[in-house]
């Protein structure tokens, strides 16, 4: 009888919902301790982390500098494989930059609360794996200096830029994308400016946070206008999670390659930069909160399960996508498709060439590396204690952020290494010009973002008042619920 | 009603349904012994055989767009929809007589699939992947899908009606699993279900993106009939105090979000396949948009998302029951329609040429699920009365 009581206490208490910011904290702690991250002094750790993040980006810089003034001869691409790390990384930083806009815009349109605690850090990391991931499309082209035809300048040597070429629509899908993101993130930028402005000691910060809080009072006026603009953007953002990596898949999927050429490209590729996006979001979340303890209060374990759980969901369409391209090149008895996919990609040298007496893949490696990374290891979040687990997040979130660059090595390269005719085929090896420039964009990405660390809050303030416990119009009614809880 | 109290049970009394129990029942009948004389009539066979696949797929994804629903429910632990869950239970629950429509279908099948006859050494493609086209498997997939959506269907709607009975909380635990689980059951069941009954109509013919299309079809429809079915119960007087214009507007929203969804995959295989223009893929469309065809593709196309595009963007629109509920009848006829040029081109290649038979298999079907809803329906509370969430779904602000 004791066991059916504990049961049924045990039952009604998992579907009781966890109160958003833990620890009963007030409005005034989340400002004193979210704003204390940018007013007291660079701590150590900061240096230590900008003095290595920061050379690795400058030299970055200068491969792409030496890149520039040499030519693209500097890396490994060759012929048939035109393009290797330079788009590969251009995919995977665009993609990382997903999960920002997902939680800016459709977590916000579909009310989850929960969003406030992580969106302002997200949105940050948006803006800067675009500037990574547009870097890439820029120097690739080789004559950088002619870069400039990419935009619909009109009758500027007699060209009209191609309108039917996606690589065209990339231009303005990322550059509406990074516009409308930069929009979005300073909108949301503004209330939480004035609270550091009205903070400020020194003369210098003030004249900054002055500027740049554009006269905010918090006047109910303001917030009405502050919401609506709010809400409009989100409404612009929406598409825009989708249709940016629905072009970038156009890249690929309106060729006739075997191994580009798939109908599931847009929605795939878009589960798979939310996939991205949220592993790299937890990547750097995690550490963070170890650095400033007191966000433990505000990006809680509900925020990391959620976070496991979305990355459980995308990955889990991801290997959907994986395993249709599979079954759709099988069924269609194309031997090409079948080649690129079997001879290309599947092949090992150990159980599935021997036992289908095929030669192994050349890149079997890298995509049985996407496959550990993206599929088998996100299912570890089907169970709640390993997805509860914060070391066990990070190492999924790590392997996945390195599964989805195979990915997209992967399709690029497996596919175009050999592709119709033998003659032509050749294996791509990187130089360690391509290398060091991949590096250094994680360098760049970094150091912008410990920056954003320092001098901007992290943390939405005004966002996560909204979800306090106080900030609930029954707070402290006889009969109310204690916090504003999870809502759906 | 104060914040805090709790609504009073509402269970449908069969006497509301009026003369549509009679009518669905008799509809049913009359289609059901039509079709099935076509059947046996030699020159309507085929005809007959096509219109059987047509009306149950498109009853098929309604009741498996529901199931879509509850299981996002349950899975994102909502509050919401709590209210109108009852609903998409009950039309879930159909499932398991839905899928039992499609035997006349499998009866037919050396009509529709052309795979189904022809012998080995005939078709070297077929050759490659004649385990899969099988006879054998290709019944076994039916009897699996069956199996499998049935029990997940059935198992969410004992759940939530014993947690009427008791009130226990354990219920919802047991239905987040089986919510969680049945993701991935009912995300392979539909996309196999829709490669062997629709793309298989020409086995040399394939998209990867296939199962993701008829999924986004059948989630956005289901949605629509939802509203319709809600609206109809308001009519009647019940669920007046449950379901508000806060939940119209959320499922105005969702109604919104899968027609830009299904414009937006839609257009996807369709640019995809025409820029790549290889002839195996472009032979999907090159039969669709010929001859008469061509218009219904253009209409699928305006109606299915062109004209509740900009309707469903207001906000007014999806909290007026009324205009919500044009806009809900529309795009369930526009299923209809989507499905129809997805099958019906397989048998009159030469145009659109609509026959009675086609009437008369989706008054079979549609008339004996009618009538099976609306006696399900009053067997149980039309909402959840003691799950947890409800409070939170009746005070519901958007």
């Amino acid at each position: 009888m004791a066991n059916h009581t504990a049961t049924l206490d045990s039952d009604a208490a998992a579907v009781k919902r966890v109160p958003l910011i833990i620890n009963d904290r007030k409005a005034n702690w989340v400002t004193d301790n979210i704003s204390t991250i940018v007013e007291a002094k660079t701590p150590i750790w900061w240096w230590v982390a900008f003095c290595i993040t920061a050379p690795i980006a400058l030299f970055g810089c200068f491969c792409i500098a030496y890149q520039i003034s040499t030519g693209v001869g500097v890396w490994g691409e060759n012929h048939p494989v035109g393009w290797a790390w330079d788009i590969t990384n251009f995919v995977f930083w665009i993609g990382i930059g997903h999960a920002g806009t997902l939680i800016s815009a459709i977590l916000f349109l579909t009310r989850q609360k929960w969003r406030t605690s992580i969106n302002r850090a997200s949105e940050a990391m948006t803006l800067f794996a675009v500037v990574c991931a547009g870097i890439f499309p820029g120097i690739h082209v080789g004559r950088v200096w002619m870069v400039w035809f990419l935009a619909p300048v009109p009758w500027y040597n007699g060209i009209w830029p191609n309108f039917r070429s996606p690589l065209l629509w990339d231009v303005f899908a990322v550059s509406t994308y990074f516009t409308v993101s930069v929009l979005f993130w300073y909108t949301g930028l503004v209330p939480d400016l004035a609270t550091l402005r009205d903070r400020a000691k020194s003369r210098v910060k003030k004249f900054f946070f002055t500027v740049f809080a554009l006269g905010w009072r918090g006047s109910n006026r303001q917030w009405r206008h502050y919401e609506m603009a709010y809400l409009i953007l989100a409404g612009l953002s929406t598409p825009l999670v989708l249709s940016v990596h629905s072009v970038v898949s156009f890249d690929f999927a309106t060729s006739v390659i075997p191994g580009w050429h798939a109908t599931i490209f847009p929605p795939y590729f878009v589960a798979g930069a939310i996939f991205g996006g949220f592993a790299m979001v937890l990547t750097i979340l995690i550490p963070a909160r170890l650095l400033y303890p007191q966000l433990y209060d505000v990006i809680t374990q509900q925020h990391v399960e959620k976070m496991a759980k979305i990355i459980l969901l995308t990955g889990s369409i991801v290997g959907y996508a994986y395993a249709m391209e599979f079954f759709v090149a099988w069924y269609g008895a194309n031997p090409y498709e079948q080649w690129a996919f079997l001879r290309n990609r599947l092949a090992d040298p150990y159980i599935i060439g021997p036992a289908l007496h095929v030669q192994p893949a050349p890149y079997w490696w890298a995509y049985w590396s996407m496959i550990t990374c993206n599929v088998i290891a996100p299912q570890l979040f089907w169970k709640k204690s390993w997805r509860r687990n914060t070391l066990i997040v990070f190492i999924v979130c790590n392997f996945v952020n390195a599964g989805m660059w195979f990915e997209r090595f992967v399709i690029i390269v497996t596919s175009i290494s050999r592709d119709f005719i033998p003659s032509s085929w050749h294996l791509y090896h990187p130089s360690w010009v391509e290398i060091w420039t991949f590096i250094g964009t994680f360098g760049i990405f970094l150091s912008l973002f410990l920056l954003f660390m320092r001098f901007l809050p992290m943390i939405a303030m005004s966002e996560v008042k909204i979800v306090l416990p106080e900030a609930d119009p029954h707070h402290n009614a006889p009969d109310a619920h204690v916090g504003v809880e999870a809502h759906h | 009603m104060t914040e805090h109290s709790q609504p009073k049970a509402e269970v449908f009394n069969q006497n509301d349904a009026g003369n549509w129990l009679p009518l669905l029942l008799g509809a049913g009948a009359i289609g059901i012994v039509g079709s099935a004389i076509c059947a046996f009539i030699p020159n309507l066979h085929e005809q007959f055989a096509y219109s059987w696949l047509f009306a149950f797929m498109y009853f098929f994804t309604l009741c498996a767009g529901s199931l879509f629903w509850i299981l996002v429910h349950h899975a994102t632990d909502a509050e919401w929809s709590v209210v109108v869950r009852r609903i998409l239970e009950t039309v879930a629950g159909l499932l398991p007589i839905a899928l039992l429509f499609f035997i006349p279908a499998l009866l037919c099948a050396p009509t529709l699939w052309k795979w189904w006859n022809i012998p080995h050494g005939a078709d070297e493609v077929l050759d490659k992947k004649r385990w899969y086209l099988s006879h054998g498997f290709f019944v076994l997939r039916y009897v699996i899908y069956f199996a499998l959506l049935s029990f997940v269907a059935l198992s969410l709607k004992r759940h939530s009606t014993q947690q009427d009975a008791d009130g226990k909380a354990s219920h919802t635990i047991s239905m987040r699993k089986f919510g969680v689980a049945g993701i991935p059951v009912f995300a392979l069941s539909l996309t196999f279900g829709a490669v062997d009954w629709l793309m298989g109509l020409d086995y040399k013919w394939g998209s990867t993106m296939w199962g993701v299309y008829i999924f986004a079809g059948a989630a956005g429809s289901s949605m629509s009939l939802l509203v319709l079915i809600v609206t109809a119960l308001k009519n009647k007087g019940y669920l007046n105090n449950v379901v508000t214009l806060e939940h119209y507007h959320i499922m105005g929203k969702l109604m919104f979000a899968f027609s830009v969804f299904w414009a937006y995959i839609g257009f996807s295989q369709y640019m995809l396949i025409w820029y790549a223009n290889i002839p195996e893929e472009t032979s999907y469309f090159i039969r669709r948009n010929v001859e008469s065809w061509w218009y219904l593709s253009l209409l699928l196309v305006i109606g299915r998302f062109f004209i509740p595009f900009p309707l469903l963007l207001l906000q007014w629109t999806k909290k007026v029951p009324k205009v919500l509920c044009c806009v809900a009848g529309w795009i369930v006829l526009m299923q209809m329609l989507d499905l129809y040029v997805v099958i019906m081109p397989m048998l009159h290649k030469t145009g659109f040429s609509p026959s009675f038979i086609d009437l008369l298999a989706l008054l079979g079907i549609g008339g004996t699920l009618g009538f099976l809803f609306l006696k399900a329906l009053g067997k149980h509370n039309l909402f959840p009365t003691r799950d947890p969430r409800l409070p939170q779904s009746l005070q519901l602000t958007n």
